[in-house]
């Protein structure tokens, strides 16, 4: 394919493809798509996807099979499409093969297999089917990021400019200056999504006015905590939209060099997202002199080994430059002098993924959406016993119990509530008394818990407060990277005190043991690793004091999950 | 896809070098730094483990030292520079995880298996990580991944040792949680 060598030939393309997509969806003909993502692989979605290819060629029904990304409802994948001629198109959940040929006779006598479907994409019910924007899972969201997740294929740069894609760059690229971008970024508000919150438009605006060349602009798609999967979700579903945020803020900092940082672990969003860069460069969206501008973008994808600690800032950097992923002290900030000793803009992924509908519809509009600290979309995932798993992108500022119990549909059958660990590694949880606190980046805070990267972990009466607060810590343990001693010999010494408390010898004095550890580690540790490495179990300490004192004084874990031991449990009393 | 199992086998290094040749071709020093990992993930998803061979035909390929590959192999924990067991077990001990019982699958392993993380149990049979972080099937979860592809959930501590018995008896295992295949 050639390059498209201006804005002209862009909208030609454009142009074609989006015609493509209406006669695909004109109305005459059957479409079924199955979401393929990681997520879905792992519930069976490429053998449902082949059982479907061969019967439905059985049964001579020539149905265009698609191959779409996630939608985030993890507890109803697989998920299969079908849109029949004449007919609006009704989403399937958790077509495992074995429902396949059901499925598929249904269809073929012209049915709706209405107790399987999770709605339909019209705004009126069919057929005995409500729409699925009133699915309980999706009435209280508000999709932006993730509004075509499940709807195009990821794969294919042709469906996402079909859908609107790349309309942003371009008007950066033709209508805005990189300081026009920029304020549109600072205007909307757009705070970081990777955890700690800082405007991305002051980040970007440092970076701007840092005078040292080359400049960088990364990703981080590191996405290395044990709570949370939305970014590579977002790499899975949607990677031009991803791309397309990196890209405008290449534009906004004028420099030809975009990194991506993906983990490792995350094969799949990897695949992809080298798939889109791909073909951006194929059509001539990367590369030099892009649409006859002058203005040239290069991306490189690197990949992480599973060290959690490259997520941070600094290290993610070392990482790229084949270093060891360890922290460094600040300052100098990255946006003086990051990547090869650079000026680096750092975002998360979540945070580009927002930029394109900041520069098409305006700072302005953004900054309406949420709250007034915090403003927009964000993705959350709800990890635990909960009915409805996945992610979901919601406006900021809706209660923790409306998220839990509304939109991920409250405890499965025969699991109770016990609280909601947030923050993931680096604060605490809240209990039930404390859910109706608004999701956003400030309130969660007072009580002692943080938005984070919005993965919320679910907990039932099953888990002991102890025992989570060993396994929070001992993670932070585990992922240390050993380069500075509070943290490095600190997080073992809080580990090893739980243990005492796990097997029944923990004393009283323990808990103030604790507390001024905790105090060091926090105060003297090098990065953001080790300066909130003890906050878990500190606000395990504060929410569940019962289930600790238990374990001390009375020898006795109310979860009965702690190994307390016999020659422990006979001297109760004792002290 | 099991790894081989044979320590004493020399490692055929043909289809590293040819991965290098056309993928890892940095312009500068910059980008043969920045292609050390990549690389070496390349090897280990040859072999299943990262080959001291494997290790200087990088270093090689790249121009770095091989002190700095191995600095590198020794800090991330998803690299393996002993040769693994004939079955991957990638056990998630991520927070979803950890809430519906993975600690209590590590027990097991650790008694029944004598499989601790990062070793190879005395049969050569398996080769057990521990992943800290989501391999991001939560609503599998506790889960396991096997041999890179399978992935058995919602696991109990009894139903993990219905499924390993079985896959040390050669068959596949299938429907370890009645939905994955
Ligand atoms: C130990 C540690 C791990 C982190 N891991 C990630 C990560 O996986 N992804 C991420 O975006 N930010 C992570 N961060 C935050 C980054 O340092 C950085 O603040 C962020 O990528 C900046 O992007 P944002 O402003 O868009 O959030 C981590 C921070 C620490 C201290
Ligand atoms: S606080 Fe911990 S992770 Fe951070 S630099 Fe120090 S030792 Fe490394
Ligand atoms: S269904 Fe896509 S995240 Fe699980
Ligand atoms: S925590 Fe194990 S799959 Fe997410």
């Amino acid at each position: 394919m050639a390059r498209l060598a201006d804005r002209q030939a862009f909208e030609h393309y454009a142009a074609q493809a989006q015609a493509r997509w209406e006669r695909l969806w004109a109305g005459d003909h059957w479409i079924i798509s199955v979401g393929i993502s990681e997520c879905s692989i792992a519930k069976g979605a490429l053998e449902t996807y082949r059982h479907l290819e061969l019967l439905l060629a059985q049964e001579g029904i020539p149905a265009t099979l698609r191959r779409v990304g996630c939608a985030g409802w993890c507890f109803a994948e697989p998920f299969v499409e079908v849109r029949a001629p004449g007919a609006p198109p009704v989403v399937y959940g958790n077509i495992t093969t074995d429902r396949v040929p059901e499925l598929v006779h249904a269809l073929k006598r012209g049915g709706v297999k209405t107790e399987w479907a999770l709605g339909v994409r019209a705004d009126e019910p069919f057929a005995g089917v409500q729409p699925l924007s009133q699915h309980p899972f999706l009435a209280r969201q508000r999709r932006l990021l993730f509004a075509d997740a499940g709807v195009i294929d990821p794969e294919s740069i042709d469906d996402y400019i079909a859908r609107g894609g790349y309309r942003a760059f371009l008007k950066a690229l033709f209508e805005m200056t990189p300081e026009e971008v920029v304020a549109e970024v600072k205007a909307s508000n757009l705070r970081g999504r990777g955890g700690a919150g800082f405007p991305a438009g002051i980040k970007w605006e440092s970076g701007r006015r840092t005078q040292a060349w080359p400049k960088y602009v990364v990703v981080n798609s590191h996405e290395g905590e044990p709570n949370v999967f939305k970014d590579r979700r977002l790499l899975e579903t949607n990677p031009h939209l991803v791309l397309e945020g990196l890209l405008i803020g290449c534009y906004a900092l004028e420099t030809p060099h975009g990194y991506n940082y993906i983990g490792g672990e995350h094969a799949l969003a990897v695949k992809r997202f080298q798939e889109a860069v791909r073909q951006a460069y194929e059509l001539g969206l990367l590369g030099d002199n892009i649409l006859g501008t002058g203005f040239s973008c290069h991306i490189r994808v690197r990949t992480g080994g599973g060290a959690y600690i490259c997520g941070e800032g600094s290290a993610l950097m070392y990482a790229i430059m084949g270093q060891r992923g360890q922290p460094r002290t600040k300052p100098p900030r990255s946006v003086e002098e990051g990547l090869w000793k650079r000026p680096t803009v750092l975002n998360n992924t979540e945070t580009f993924a927002s930029v394109p509908s900041i520069v098409l519809n305006g700072g302005a509009w953004y900054a309406s959406l949420g709250t007034e600290q915090s403003s927009g979309t964000k993705l959350v995932t709800i990890q635990g016993p909960v009915k409805r798993l996945g992610v979901a992108e919601i406006e900021m500022g809706m209660t923790m119990r409306e998220l839990i119990f509304e939109v991920f549909g409250g405890m499965r059958e025969g699991y109770r509530f016990k609280g909601v660990q947030t923050g993931g590694v680096s604060a605490g949880p809240l209990r039930e008394d404390q859910l109706d606190v608004p999701v956003d980046f400030d309130s969660m805070t007072e009580l002692g818990g943080m938005l984070g990267s919005g993965g919320f972990v679910v907990f039932d009466e099953s888990v002991c407060a102890v025992d989570f607060a060993r396994y929070l810590t001992a993670f932070n343990r585990y992922e240390s990277c050993s380069k500075c001693n509070p943290c490095r010999l600190g997080n073992p010494a809080l580990v090893e005190i739980l243990d005492r408390v796990r097997n029944g010898y923990g004393r009283p004095q323990d808990l103030d043991i604790i507390r001024e550890a905790s105090k060091h580690i926090i105060e003297l540790s090098l990065c953001g690793l080790g300066q909130v490495a003890p906050m878990p179990l500190l606000g395990m300490m504060k929410a569940f004091p019962e289930e600790f004192d238990a374990h001390i004084r009375e020898k006795r874990c109310p979860a009965n999950v702690c190994p307390i031991s016999e020659a422990a449990l006979a001297t109760v009393g004792d002290d | 896809m099991a790894h081989r199992v044979d320590p004493d086998q020399r490692v055929d290094l043909a289809p590293l070098l040819e991965v290098l040749a056309s993928r890892f071709r940095p312009r500068d020093d910059q980008e043969a730094y920045e292609l050390i990992v990549g690389a070496c993930q390349e090897a280990q998803r040859l072999y299943g483990w990262v080959p001291p061979e494997a290790a200087q035909a990088i270093a090689d390929h790249l121009g770095v030292t091989i002190n700095r590959i191995y600095g590198l192999l020794t800090f991330y924990a998803d690299f393996r520079t002993e040769p693994p067991g004939k079955h991957f077990l990638w056990l998630c001990h991520g927070a979803a995880c950890y809430v519906m019982g993975s600690s209590r699958l590590i027990e097991l392993l650790r008694d029944r298996y004598q499989l601790e993380d990062h070793g190879v149990s005395p049969d050569g049979e398996f080769t057990l990580h521990v992943f800290n972080g989501c391999l991001g099937v939560c609503d599998l979860a506790p889960v396991i991944q096997v041999d890179h592809h399978e992935y058995w959930g919602r696991l109990t501590p009894e139903r993990l040792e219905a499924a390993i018995e079985a896959l040390k008896r050669g068959r596949g295992v299938e429907d370890a949680d009645g939905t994955a295949g």
